[in-house]
């Protein structure tokens, strides 16, 4: 218990807050699922992922065990991935009027994924944690892409069906891109250009030297731009599946 | 048509659409059938004279009085029992010199047509009836009335009026309408038995053939016109399933939005195209796809209306259809 309280004191309270939006965001994402059709099975489970890959901020077990953490990363690729399946289905969808597939199929085929990721992570290596922040900086590529991608499809499939109720869901779908994207790409920025607090924990250990004070400006622009968009992120969430709900209702 | 006298009727009121010529006129003939047949539709009457079974007369009368004889009379006999739903068939037995005597009414010789008898020596024509030993009949008559007198060889063999059945003995109402003003009389004469014995119409005419190729034609005209009525109907059908397939499309359109007419077509054409409407079966399975669809685009009150709007408008459909 002392160790718990401990670990809140050390826990940054906008990572609270924002673990704690990323979970209610996931359970009314995962609610929403149960009584819906498929396609919004894929979204909503890819949301619910983002919580348990979020969740690593507070797990206290992620920080010392590097193979999990790895795996909340990896949980989080995974997660943008089942994201897209969902809206490319509904895209198809308000394409071709098809409606295909199972609910379980979804379910069966994350977690075989996932499963497939903690196989993977078994057999190899610890990874180091230049290795863990590699596989942060992919998981942070993909969802820059894969956001950039989405808000593509969101915009079609709002043009599709503008006249119908959930059109004006598809555009709050539209706003929690846009504020994944700036969380995302803020990271990646920060990550490519090596002035992330990883590689900063890195280089202590390695002798090596940052430019980071010559740019600390856009460092801190890019760190703020990260930790509210990432707020506006869940939060923009949460809200998203409680307007669809009451929109469906 | 001439009233004519009934004599022992063998059938009354038969309906001519259950008979196949070829087989009366063969029971009748083999049934060496002394009198006459008639065949009376909503247009036309056809009397068939028979001798010892024999065919020696056909005569064919429309209402407005046009006539058609022997093999004329015959076909058209032919084509009116195979088109027409109607009719009635009746068989009068009589006996020789009184068929005679009708045949002499309906395809004899006219001495006289209409001609006034004022203006003739009826007595004189009378014993010239006698002399020349005559057989055939003299009709006398007015615009109300008329009688006819059947001759034998010049003697009366009897007499026959409007509203009688049947040949009678007395000439009391004859002499009636002689003396009425302005009667006239028709003059007609026959051969005698022996002679119309030799003709036979059934030797003449192929009554099988024609009525093979009456039956046959018809057949074709029916099928022709079937399949023109088909076609038709098809038509009609077509325009009523897409003002239905329009009018399920307004339908979802109100609730889903304009991407709704494509959710219609795609159910549709997966259910077999706009017939499916009409299917119990698959009209269940289309509003079931419409259903799922809609489920990703608008909420469950609109759906339920929408769902319950739908099925009304195609059950309204379908019981007019």
């Amino acid at each position: 218990m002392e160790y718990f309280i401990d670990l809140l004191g050390r826990l940054n309270p906008f990572d609270t807050i924002q673990v704690i939006l990323w979970g209610l965001a996931g359970v009314m994402s995962f609610y929403f699922s149960i009584g819906n059709a498929r396609v919004w099975t894929s979204i909503s489970l890819g949301f619910f992922l983002v919580f348990l890959s979020q969740a690593y901020l507070m797990n206290p077990f992620a920080e010392s065990y590097y193979k999990l953490s790895a795996f909340h990363y990896i949980i989080g690729t995974v997660a943008i991935m089942v994201i897209t399946h969902g809206f490319l289905e509904y895209y198809v969808f308000c394409r071709t009027f098809e409606i295909s597939g199972k609910k379980f199929i979804v379910y069966l085929t994350t977690a075989f994924i996932l499963a497939g990721s903690g196989v993977f992570l078994a057999i190899n290596p610890t990874p180091s944690p230049n290795t863990i922040r590699n596989i942060k900086m992919v998981e942070n590529s993909i969802w820059v892409f894969l956001s950039l991608m989405n808000l593509e499809l969101i915009r079609k499939i709002y043009v599709a069906i503008k006249d119908s109720t959930i059109s004006k869901g598809f555009f709050a779908f539209g706003i929690v891109f846009l504020c994944i994207f700036l969380w995302k790409g803020s990271e990646l920025y920060l990550q490519v250009y090596q002035w992330d607090k990883e590689w900063l924990e890195i280089i202590t250990l390695t002798d090596e030297e940052s430019n980071i004070e010559d740019f600390i400006g856009r460092v801190q622009f890019s760190q703020l731009v990260s930790r509210y968009a990432a707020l506006c992120s869940g939060f923009s969430v949460g809200g998203t599946f409680v307007y669809i709900y009451r929109l469906l209702r | 048509m001439f009233l004519l006298p009934k004599g022992n009727p063998l059938f009354e009121n038969l309906a001519v659409s259950k008979l196949k010529l070829p087989e009366v006129l063969l029971k009748l003939s083999t049934g060496n059938f002394t009198g006459y047949a008639s065949f009376v539709f909503q247009s036309s009457t056809t009397i068939l004279v028979f001798e010892s079974g024999k065919l020696v007369s056909a005569l064919l009368e429309q209402n407005n009085g046009s006539r058609q004889t022997g093999f004329e009379a015959i076909s058209s006999l032919v084509d009116l029992m195979v088109t027409s739903g109607n009719g009635i068939l009746n068989v009068y037995k009589l006996s020789k010199d009184l068929t005679m005597c009708i045949h002499a009414l309906l395809q004899g010789e006219i001495l006289y047509k209409a001609q006034e008898l004022k203006l003739i020596d009826i007595k004189t024509l009378l014993e010239k009836i006698k002399s020349d030993q005559m057989n055939g009949c003299l009709r006398i008559y007015t615009n109300e009335r008329s009688a006819i007198i059947f001759y034998k060889d010049g003697n009366p063999l009897g007499f026959f009026h409007d509203g009688s059945h049947d040949i009678e003995t007395s000439s009391t109402e004859s002499q009636k309408i002689a003396g009425l003003p302005g009667a006239k009389i028709d003059l007609y004469s026959t051969q005698g038995i022996e002679e119309l014995m030799g003709v036979d119409l059934l030797e003449v005419v192929n009554i099988q053939k024609i009525w093979d190729t009456a039956i046959s034609l018809n057949q074709t005209e029916k099928d022709k016109t079937g399949k023109e009525r088909e076609e038709r109907d098809r038509k009609i059908a077509a325009l009523k399933l897409a003002d239905l397939e329009e009018q399920v499309k307004v339908i979802v359109t109100e609730y889903v939005g304009k991407v709704g007419r494509g959710v219609v077509d795609k159910e549709l054409a997966d259910q077999g195209g706009n017939a499916c409407l009409m299917d119990e079966t698959r009209v269940v399975r289309f509003i079931a796809g419409i259903e799922r669809s809609a489920k990703l685009l608008i909420g469950a009150t609109s759906i339920k209306a929408m769902m319950e709007k739908l099925s009304s408008a195609i059950a309204t459909a379908n019981h007019n259809l």
